[in-house]
């Protein structure tokens, strides 16, 4: 009975993910520049990555059928799932004070740049 | 509707979801006109293709891909991590 239940609460988990990964997606392509497209990019990170690991450590545990290998399997997707939570977003955020540092990236639509007003730009 | 089925049905159904958001990433690397719009888009695609490759090992039934997929995960933070040294002190270290 147990098993069933994590195979079905990590296959919920798995199809929340693809929802994220597609919304951060579409959000990637529609959002107007790349300030307001981190925060897609990181919502489909970490909801469209980690959540289905998460998941799919959940199936692996639950599935009976794949045998000893799957612990294997539930640790490592475990294991990446919470180093992606850290990472993901370090790495979002040096790259978002790296554009806006070297202004590489542009700002236009904006209404209020509060880094700039503190000269911290 | 035993379990193998579920899943292999689920999972199999999500596989074109997947393939369509990570063809919409490619977009964004192509279309993006700035550097870290380009980095941005390869990040998500990076780390949405490793909880792929973890999705997939369950449908394949085999714990290989997963190592890999933690792997690209640490190498897609590498190079966040690169590029934003480079754009900010036009140096990578080292």
């Amino acid at each position: 009975m147990i098993d069933l239940v994590l195979v079905v609460a990590g296959l919920v988990l798995i199809v929340i993910g693809v929802f994220y990964d597609f919304i951060g997606a579409i959000g990637l392509l529609r959002l107007p520049n790349f300030y307001t497209r981190l925060h897609a990019a990181t919502a489909g990170a970490i909801g469209g990555a980690v959540v289905p690991m998460i998941g799919a450590a959940l199936v692996a545990l639950g599935a009976e059928y794949l045998g000893p290998p799957r612990f294997f399997l539930a640790g490592a997707a475990f294991t990446s799932s919470i180093l992606l939570m850290i990472l993901a977003q370090a790495g979002s955020h040096a790259l978002a004070r790296a554009a806006y540092i070297s202004g590489e990236a542009q700002r236009e639509p904006i209404l209020y740049d509060a880094l700039r007003e503190e000269g911290g730009g | 509707m035993d379990v193998e089925a579920l899943v292999s049905l689920v999972l199999t159904v999500l596989i074109p979801l997947y393939v369509t958001s990570f063809l919409l990433y490619a977009v964004r690397v192509v279309k993006g006109p700035t550097i870290p719009d380009r980095v941005l888009a390869i990040d998500s695609l990076g780390y949405d293709l490793a909880a792929f490759m973890v999705v997939l090992s369950i449908l394949v039934r085999s714990p290989l891909m997963v190592v890999s997929g933690l792997t690209l995960a640490l190498w897609i933070y590498a190079l966040d991590i690169y590029i934003a040294k480079y754009l900010e002190a036009r140096e990578m270290g080292g």
